[in-house]
């Protein structure tokens, strides 16, 4: 697998650099919704996957960086690269502040509080609290991309961008899986008495996992706005979130597994739009049949370079 | 004071309806830890087989003993539904990791949800009108006869219910399933008929909870699942979750609340307050109205 990886990588990266020019308008905005998506899927991940944390609001942020975009650019006039600081901020302080008082909540309680506080955004978003966010409409007319005082308005421009996005995520991820906070999320994920005992810090870290995803999802979100030039409240619904916990749990919550949860989510049903109205019911099986076939899902995430002998494999899960 | 009985008498309504579906998460819940995603959208689809039962199977008739066939009816189907996802989509993940259940459970509930489109189409449909509109005008609060069968119906349900579980011998197998699986099988209890049974109960009185929906709000929708699945959960995590008497009073209190809310405030905000009141219960009291407190098992 690790010699596997050593080559798939580089093939990845190449292969997405130069794919915008070989596809056309439509496809084009079908590659940036998959970058777009799989940086919110591996932002879940982080808290979900590395950290087993019931999360099932991650739209939300998404939803909020999207809209601090929006909104910046709409109602103050600030262009899109200015306002990428407070898109990862904004989120990240209210990651912070929603999850302090809910991470010491049981699993399953922990997943409803995280679908309440989607709804109540949606809600929020909808009934256009404070007159900025559009109300059901939402927020449309975004300036396009720019940057050193060059006009990128072209798709491509945004597909670039969304690519050094998801670099970038990926970037984050292979170093939080290196650094002390990714050992400290690891092993609280395994067994948190465990972890406790040793001396991690179990409330501080998973606040700051809450943190880290949604800063990326914001990231995310202002890419997701500049596609569109837009932003409307059903595209953060908490059926999104659904998704993208349903994607991490059934690609294993690694990278590769992660992006194939992306591609099958998003990309496989614009190749087969004839079957657009069987589209979930065909997930729904196939969601149930990846769990019981492979329960730790399709391609199972594995933990630094311990040689695979030493893994004892176990059977109770998170 | 108007307004504060009226919504009185449509919180219970509303109430009893959460309550029914309520005890279909919290059974299943108590004996597998497990969140049933899928119980919404079979209520939803319980709404849907009356509609068909009620067109195709008793033409159209409305009096008492075709209205009882049509309930019988959907909750059997119901209750097979029921016996079936638990058969495919949960046993086989007894004993795999927790979430690999909760994502089984969410691919059941796209299956079914989207099941009902493809049968039933994605439009809105109108259930039958199978109760006469009768009202009462009591000094300016109106109730309706409707409202009066299902809060009647509804608690004979629970207490018939109440009564079962703690006065058989099949409920006193259930209870001990739901506190511990392994010694209960040692005291010889199957544990695998419990849990079927569990699905059968708990999907029948969702499906009855499913035609008190489509008897009270009369229009349909595929996706209503969720939005109902949603609150009565809700109920059932306000009691104290695995609780069955703590089903029957979160369901009363949030329809209650809801009814005030959307009396009071607006109905627009109603979901982010019924969500920000489960929040703050579970911040200052983890387990429920009703629920014990338990250390989580190491």
């Amino acid at each position: 697998m690790k010699e596997l990886q050593k080559f798939a990588y580089p093939i990845f990266f190449a292969v997405m650099a130069v794919l915008p020019h070989l596809l056309n308008d439509r496809w084009q905005a079908v590659a940036i919704t998959f970058l777009i998506f799989s940086v919110v899927a591996l932002s879940q991940d982080i808290i979900l996957g590395k950290s087993g944390m019931f999360n099932m609001g991650q739209a939300l942020f998404f939803g909020m960086g999207a809209y601090t975009t929006a909104i910046l650019n709409n109602l103050f006039g600030w262009p899109i690269m200015a306002t990428i600081p407070l898109a990862i901020l904004i989120p990240a302080i209210f990651g912070v502040l929603l999850a302090g008082p809910i991470v010491h909540l049981r699993g399953d309680y922990l997943l409803v509080v995280t679908i309440g506080f989607n709804i109540v955004f949606v809600q929020v978003l909808q009934n256009n609290l404070g007159g900025v966010t559009g109300g059901p409409n939402g927020i449309f007319g975004l300036d396009s991309l720019s940057a050193f005082g060059l006009n990128l308005m072209s798709q491509i421009s945004v597909y670039y961008f969304a690519f050094v996005v998801l670099l970038l995520t990926l970037w984050i991820m292979h170093n939080l899986e290196k650094s002390k906070p990714g050992r400290a999320l690891h092993y609280l994920r395994e067994d948190q008495l465990a972890a406790e005992s040793i001396g991690i810090n179990t409330r501080i870290y998973k606040i700051f996992a809450f943190g880290l995803g949604a800063g990326i999802a914001g990231l995310a979100g202002t890419v997701y706005a500049t596609q569109y030039s837009a932003v409307s409240p059903e595209a953060f619904e908490f059926i999104q979130s659904v998704l993208f916990f349903s994607i991490v749990l059934v690609g294993g919550s690694s990278v590769p597994g992660v992006l194939l949860g992306v591609f099958v989510m998003f990309v496989l049903p614009e190749i087969f739009r004839e079957f657009a109205t069987w589209r979930f019911f065909i997930f729904g099986f196939a969601m149930i049949a990846a769990m019981i076939l492979r329960p730790r899902g399709i391609v199972p995430a594995t933990f630094g370079k311990i040689p695979k002998f030493l893994i004892k494999e176990s059977s109770h899960g998170a | 004071m108007d307004i504060f009985l009226q919504q009185l008498a449509n919180g219970l309504t509303i109430g009893s309806m959460f309550a029914l579906v309520a005890l279909g998460y919290t059974m299943v819940y108590g004996v597998m830890r497990l969140i049933n995603f899928a119980h919404g959208d079979m209520v939803a689809a319980s709404a849907f087989v009356g509609l068909t039962i009620y067109t195709q199977v008793m033409g159209q008739a409305t009096s008492l003993g075709a209205v009882i066939v049509i309930f019988l009816l959907a909750a059997l189907t119901m209750a097979v539904v029921g016996v079936i996802l638990e058969r495919v989509a949960y046993r086989p993940l007894r004993e795999a990791p927790r979430l690999s259940a909760v994502v089984s459970a969410l691919g059941a509930s796209l299956v079914i949800q989207n099941g009902i489109m493809l049968i039933w189409g994605p439009r809105m449909r109108i259930f039958p009108e199978l109760v006469p509109q009768v009202y009462w005008d009591l000094g300016g609060v109106v109730i309706s006869l409707i409202q009066v069968i299902i809060l009647a119906l509804s608690l004979i349900l629970m207490v018939t219910l109440y009564l079962f579980v703690e006065k058989t011998r099949m409920g006193a197998a259930i209870r001990a399933s739901s506190i511990d699986q392994d010694a209960a099988r040692l005291m010889g209890i199957n544990v695998n008929n419990v849990i079927a049974l569990i699905f059968i109960i708990g999907s029948s009185l969702g499906a009855v909870g499913g035609l008190f929906i489509g008897l009270y709000y009369r229009g349909i929708t595929f996706n209503m699942g969720w939005q109902y699945g949603l609150y009565a959960f809700i109920a059932a995590i306000l009691g104290g979750i695995g609780n069955i008497p703590g089903a029957m009073l979160g369901g009363m209190l949030l329809g209650l609340f809801n009814a005030f809310i959307a009396g009071y405030v607006s109905s627009t905000w109603a979901d982010a307050f019924t969500f920000i009141l489960l929040i703050l219960i579970l911040i200052v009291r983890p387990t429920g109205i009703l629920g014990e407190r338990v250390a989580e098992k190491v």
